[in-house]
C-alpha cells in the first residue's frame, strides 16, 4: 500500500537505517496523534526498505498498570537466546539492558527496533530508552519509538525521559495531518465532499479511511462514530467476540477469545472484514483506537463479566506468576478483592525488582485499596513496600504519609524494631520536603526506641542517618560524632552499606571544617558502595563528592563527579540522587560562564514534576541569576517562587536565594535594594562557614558601602577585591575557572582591565554588566564605547555554544587536544569535554569527522571573537 | 503564553528575498520554533533593514533563546510586553 505524503519520511528512515548499517545507530522518536499512521510508516519501512535488516518489534500496554518491560519482554520472546535466558534467569536488570543492547548490536545484519506507544510506557521501559539513547550511536542499530504527541504533555513521564536524553544521537519526527489535495485523492471513488471530509477528521489519515468505510446514512462526526459505524455491521456474535478482544488487550491470544466468546465463527468474521488482524501466533486490533472505542461501549455488567472470565481462564495457567500484572488487573476490573491480594503484591515486587517503580506503586495502591479485611501486620508490610516506592521515586508527601500509617500499625503491634526502623526512614522524605525540624525528631524517636534493643542494623542506620542530619545542617562536629559512631556498627556488623553511608556523613563534615581529609573516607565511600553493588549509596557518594567540589570551587572535579554520578544514576535508576545532581550541575555551568547548558539543565529539573523544593530551589537561582545577567525579564518570577520556598525551610537554602536576590537587585542598579536582601543572609552564611556565599554578600554590603568588617569567612578572591585588589583577584577567579566572576572584579580596575572585562561580558551575553561597565568606561573619559548592545550573540549551528563553535573550528585545522587547549586557556579536560559535545551535537563519530564537517559546512574562523576590539 | 519583544540587530542588513526562497526561509523559522514551544507572531523591520522588533508567544525568555540560537538568528534585548489598546480606556 502506498502511504500519502510520507515519502520524505520514509526516506530519511531509509537513509538514517543506511547510516545505522554503517555503524552510525540512531534513535527515532516518531510523534503524531492517535491515527496519524505512525505504525503504518513503520511497516512501510520494514517491509520496502529494510534491505535485508533484522526487524524487532516490542510494545507497551494500553493497561491502567503495564507489566514492566513490555516491548523487551515482547522482542525477548522472538529474540530467544542469550536475551531470553537472562530474561527468565530473572537477572539483575542491568545485565538485562546490557544483554539487550548486545542483541541489538551483535547481529551481522543491522537492526530496526521498533517499540511502540511509548507514550504508555512504564518506568523500566523508559529507562531502557535512556540506556539505550545514550549508546544507540555506537550500535548498528535504529530504534523507533512511536508516540502519541497528543497524549504526552509537558510532564508525561515520557516526555521526562525524552528531556534526559537531550544531547543524545536522537532525530525527532513529527507526523502531520493529510493535505486537502491527499484526502481528495483518497476519495476519488466517494460520493462524499472531500472538504468535509478533511475538515471533520482534521486530515487524520486513520480517521479518514474509517470514516470513507464507514458509508452509512450521514458522516460520522467523530472518529469513535465512524469506528463503531464499522462495528455495527458486524452480526451480533462478531460484536460479542470484538467485545471480549478489547477486554483481552492489545495482544490477544486466540484461546483466551474462544474461551470468553464462544463460536470460531465469530472470530472468524473479525478476521475477515479487518477488525481483527493476527499477528505472529496472537490477534491484535486494527488500531489501537478501534479498540479503545469497543471498550468505551461495553455495559459495566457486560465489562465485569468478560473480566471474571479473564481472570478464571489465565489463573490457572502453569505460568500465571509471571502473568502477575495482568492478572491484578483483570481481577480489580472483576471486582474480586481476594483475586486482587493474590496478583497485586505479586505484580508490584516484580515490577520493584526491574525498578518500574512507577508501576509498583500503582500495583501496591491498588492491593491496599482491597486490603479492608487484611490483619494489621501484612498490610504494614504493604505500606512499607509502597512508602520505600514512593520515596525511590520523590514522591516524599506519599512516602510520609504510608510510614505514618505504617507506624501506627506497628506500635499497636508491639514491634519496637520496626517501629524505630520506620522512624528513621520517615526522616528521609521529611528531609527532602524540606520539613528538616520534623526530621530530626523523628531520627530522635528511632533512637529511643531502637537503643534499649540489642544493637543491629536499624539502630546503625539511625545514628547514620541522625549524622546525616547534622551534615546537611552544617552542624559538623555532631554529624561526624554519629556518623563515626555508625560507621564502627557497620563495621562490626559487616554491613558495607550503612559504612558507605557513615564514611559519606563523616567525609562532608570533615570537609565543610575545612579538613582535607575528608576525602579519604568520601573516596572510601564510593568505593565500598560499587563494589557492594549498594546503588542508592553510590549515587549519593557521587553527589556529596560533586558537592563538596563545587564548595571549594574545584569545577572541573566536580564536574567530572557529575559526569560520572549523572551516568551511573541514569543507569541505576537511582533517582533521588539524579535529581540532587542535576540540581548541582547549573551552579558548576554558571560559575564557568556556560550560562546556555546552565539554563537547559534548569529547565529539565523544574519540568520535574513533584520536584523536592530543595532541588526546585537550585533549578530557579540559576535561571534568576542567568536572567538577571543576560537583562532578561521575569527575574523577579524565579526569584520570588524561590523565596517563598527557601523561606520555611531557612538555613544556607535560604541564604542562597538571598544571595541570588541580592545580585539581582545589584545589577538592576539599586544597590541598597541588594545591601538589604544580603543583609539577612549574611550572618548566616558566616554561622554555617559557608565562604563563598559570605564573601559573595560582603562583596554585596561593601558595594552599598554597608560592610562593617571583613569576616575572615569570606573566601578570598572577594576578600581580595574588597580590598581594592581587583587585578589579584581577578586572577584568582580566572584560576578557578569562573570568566564572569574574574571580569566583575576587572571592573573595579582601570581603563585596559574594564576593556577586557567589557569583551569578557559580551561573550557571555552578560547585558546588565557589559552596560555597567560601558558606563565606568565612558565616566574615565574614554571615547568610542558602544552604548547600545551589540550582537555579540550570533547564534550557532546545531546549537553548539560559543565556546565550541571556537574549538570546532580549531578542530577543522586539524589541532590537537592540548594545543586547543594551549590557545584557549582550557584545561585539556575541559577541551576533551567540549570535543565529546561538539560530536554528540554535530551527529558525528570521530573528530575528523568533526573536522571535514566544519571545513565543509564552514564553521566559522577561529578569530578570537572574545577578544576586546 | 507570555508574549514578548525581541530585538534583533542585523550589522549587515536583514535580507530576506521576496520569493520562494524567503518563504521557506520563514517556514524553516516556525518549524523550527515549534521544536522549542515558541511561536513567532510577527516583527517590524527598521528602514535600513538593520533592526528588527519581534513578537513571540513563547514559554519563558530561555525558549525564545534557544529558538534563536536554532535559527541562527542574534538576540540583543527580550522584553516580556502585553497588549495596550488604544481604546482600551473608552
Amino acid at each position: 500500500m502506498k502511504l500519502l505524503e510520507r515519502d520524505a519520511f520514509l526516506d530519511q528512515l531509509t537513509d538514517l537505517l543506511a547510516r545505522a548499517a554503517g555503524g552510525q545507530g540512531r534513535l527515532v522518536l516518531l510523534g503524531g496523534e492517535a491515527g496519524a499512521g505512525k505504525t503504518a510508516l513503520v511497516q512501510q519501512l520494514c517491509h520496502a526498505r529494510a534491505g535485508g535488516a533484522r526487524v524487532l518489534l516490542g510494545a507497551c500496554d494500553a493497561l491502567t498498570t503495564p507489566r514492566p518491560l513490555g516491548p523487551l519482554v515482547d522482542i525477548a520472546l522472538v529474540a530467544g537466546g542469550e536475551l531470553q535466558r537472562v530474561l527468565e534467569g530473572g537477572e539483575p536488570r542491568d545485565r538485562l539492558f546490557a544483554s539487550f543492547l548486545a542483541e541489538i548490536s551483535a547481529g551481522e545484519r543491522p537492526c530496526i527496533v521498533v517499540f511502540e506507544d511509548m507514550h504508555w510506557a512504564d518506568d523500566a521501559t523508559l529507562d531502557l530508552l535512556r540506556y539505550l539513547g545514550r549508546r544507540i550511536g555506537g550500535a548498528r542499530a535504529l530504534l523507533i519509538v512511536t508516540y502519541r504527541s497528543d497524549e504526552v504533555g509537558a510532564r508525561h513521564p515520557l516526555r521526562v525521559a525524552l528531556g534526559d536524553l537531550a544531547t543524545a544521537a536522537v532525530t525527532r519526527l513529527i507526523l502531520p495531518p493529510l493535505s486537502l489535495d491527499a484526502v481528495r485523492s483518497l476519495m476519488k471513488e466517494s460520493p462524499l465532499d472531500p472538504v468535509l471530509v478533511h475538515g471533520r477528521t482534521g486530515g487524520n489519515p486513520f480517521f479518514v479511511t474509517e470514516l470513507l468505510a464507514a458509508h452509512g446514512p450521514g458522516t460520522p462526526a467523530t472518529v469513535r462514530d465512524a469506528i463503531l459505524a464499522r462495528v455495527a455491521r458486524l452480526s451480533a456474535a462478531g460484536q460479542a467476540a470484538l467485545e471480549a478482544a478489547a477486554v483481552i488487550g492489545t495482544r490477544i491470544e486466540p484461546w483466551l477469545l474462544l474461551v470468553l466468546a464462544a463460536p470460531a465463527a465469530a472470530l472468524d468474521e473479525c478476521l475477515a472484514t479487518g477488525m481483527l488482524q493476527a499477528a505472529e501466533d496472537v490477534l491484535a486490533f486494527r488500531h489501537e483506537l478501534v479498540r479503545e472505542a469497543v471498550l468505551e461501549t461495553l455495559s459495566p455488567l457486560r465489562r465485569t463479566e468478560l473480566h471474571r472470565g479473564a481472570l478464571a481462564a489465565l489463573r490457572n495457567r502453569p505460568d500465571a506468576v509471571q502473568l502477575a500484572a495482568r492478572l491484578a488487573h483483570h481481577a480489580e476490573a472483576a471486582g474480586d478483592n481476594e483475586a486482587v491480594l493474590a496478583y497485586a503484591p505479586a505484580a508490584a515486587r516484580q515490577a520493584a525488582a526491574l525498578k518500574a517503580h512507577r508501576e509498583a506503586v500503582s500495583q501496591y495502591t491498588r492491593a491496599l485499596r482491597c486490603a479492608g479485611g487484611m490483619p494489621p501486620a501484612p498490610r504494614a508490610e504493604l505500606l512499607e513496600a509502597l512508602a520505600y516506592q514512593c520515596y525511590l521515586t520523590d514522591r516524599h508527601d506519599e512516602a510520609v504519609v504510608a510510614w505514618a500509617q505504617a507506624l501506627e500499625l506497628r506500635r499497636a503491634l508491639g514491634d519496637p524494631l520496626r517501629e524505630g526502623d520506620i522512624l528513621r526512614w520517615l526522616s528521609r522524605p521529611l528531609w527532602y520536603l524540606g520539613r528538616h525540624a520534623e526530621a530530626e525528631a523523628s531520627v530522635r524517636s528511632a533512637l529511643r526506641v531502637l537503643e534499649p534493643l540489642p544493637p543491629g542494623a536499624e539502630l546503625g542506620w539511625a545514628y547514620s542517618d541522625l549524622a546525616r542530619l547534622h551534615m546537611t545542617a552544617r552542624q559538623s562536629a555532631a554529624a561526624i560524632d554519629w556518623g563515626e559512631q555508625a560507621a564502627a556498627l557497620g563495621e562490626r556488623l559487616g554491613d558495607t552499606a550503612l559504612r558507605s553511608h557513615a564514611l559519606n556523613n563523616v567525609g562532608c563534615a570533615r570537609l565543610q571544617n575545612g579538613d582535607e581529609r575528608g576525602w579519604v573516607q568520601l573516596d572510601r565511600s564510593l568505593e565500598l558502595a560499587l563494589a557492594g553493588n549498594h546503588e542508592e549509596h553510590a549515587g549519593r557518594a557521587y553527589a556529596n563528592l560533586s558537592t563538596r567540589a563545587l564548595a571549594s570551587l574545584q569545577l572541573d572535579r566536580a564536574a567530572r563527579y557529575l559526569d560520572e554520578g549523572l551516568a551511573y544514576a541514569i543507569d541505576h535508576d537511582v533517582q533521588t540522587y539524579y535529581l540532587c545532581m542535576l540540581g548541582s550541575r547549573p551552579y558548576q555551568l554558571l560559575r564557568q560562564g556556560r550560562w546556555s547548558e546552565a539554563t537547559d539543565v534548569a529547565t529539565l529539573l523544574l519540568a520535574r514534576p513533584a520536584l523536592s523544593p530543595l532541588y526546585r530551589i537550585e533549578g530557579l537561582v540559576a535561571l534568576g541569576r542567568i536572567r538577571a545577567r543576560r537583562g532578561d525579564p521575569e527575574v523577579a518570577a524565579v526569584l520570588d517562587e524561590a523565596l517563598r520556598l527557601a523561606t520555611p525551610i531557612g538555613g544556607v537554602w535560604l541564604a542562597t536565594v538571598q544571595a541570588a536576590r541580592a545580585e539581582a537587585a545589584w545589577l538592576a542598579g539599586d544597590a541598597a535594594r541588594a545591601a538589604d536582601e544580603a543583609r539577612g543572609a549574611f550572618d548566616e552564611a558566616i554561622e554555617h562557614n559557608d565562604r563563598w556565599l559570605a564573601g559573595e554578600l560582603a562583596l554585596a554590603l561593601w558595594r552599598a558601602g554597608r560592610l562593617n568588617a571583613l569576616p575572615p569567612a569570606a573566601a578570598e578572591p572577594y576578600a581580595l577585591q574588597i580590598a581594592g585588589q581587583w587585578r589579584a583577584a581577578a586572577a584568582q577567579w580566572q584560576a578557578f575557572g569562573c570568566p564572569y566572576d574574574a571580569a566583575q572584579a576587572l571592573v573595579d580596575g582601570d581603563e585596559p582591565a574594564l576593556r577586557e572585562a567589557l569583551a569578557t561580558f559580551e561573550r557571555l551575553g552578560a547585558r546588565a554588566a557589559s552596560g555597567m561597565a560601558a558606563r565606568r568606561l565612558r565616566a574615565l573619559g574614554v571615547r568610542g564605547v558602544p552604548r547600545g548592545p551589540r550582537s555579540a550573540t550570533r547564534a550557532n549551528v546545531a546549537g553548539l555554544t560559543a565556546r565550541e563553535v571556537e574549538i570546532w573550528s580549531l578542530l577543522g585545522e586539524e589541532r590537537r587536544n592540548a594545543e586547543i587547549a594551549e590557545r584557549l586557556f582550557l584545561s585539556p579536560r575541559t577541551v576533551d569535554h567540549h570535543v565529546s559535545s561538539i560530536l554528540t551535537k554535530l551527529g558525528v563519530r570521530s573528530r575528523a569527522e568533526a573536522a571535514r564537517c566544519a571545513r565543509e559546512r564552514g564553521a566559522p574562523a577561529a578569530q578570537p571573537h572574545n577578544r576586546a576590539s | 503564553m507570555p508574549r514578548y519583544l525581541v530585538e534583533r540587530s542585523f550589522p549587515d542588513g536583514l535580507g530576506i528575498p521576496l520569493n520562494d526562497e524567503g518563504a521557506a526561509a520563514c517556514l524553516a523559522v516556525v518549524g523550527n520554533n515549534a521544536d522549542h514551544g515558541v511561536t513567532w507572531v510577527q516583527s517590524y523591520v527598521s528602514e535600513d533593514k538593520r533592526k528588527t522588533y519581534c513578537i513571540y508567544d513563547g514559554p519563558d525568555p530561555e525558549a525564545i533563546r534557544r529558538a534563536a540560537a536554532h535559527n541562527q538568528l542574534p538576540v540583543d534585548r527580550i522584553t516580556k510586553i502585553s497588549v495596550l489598546d488604544p481604546y482600551f480606556y473608552r
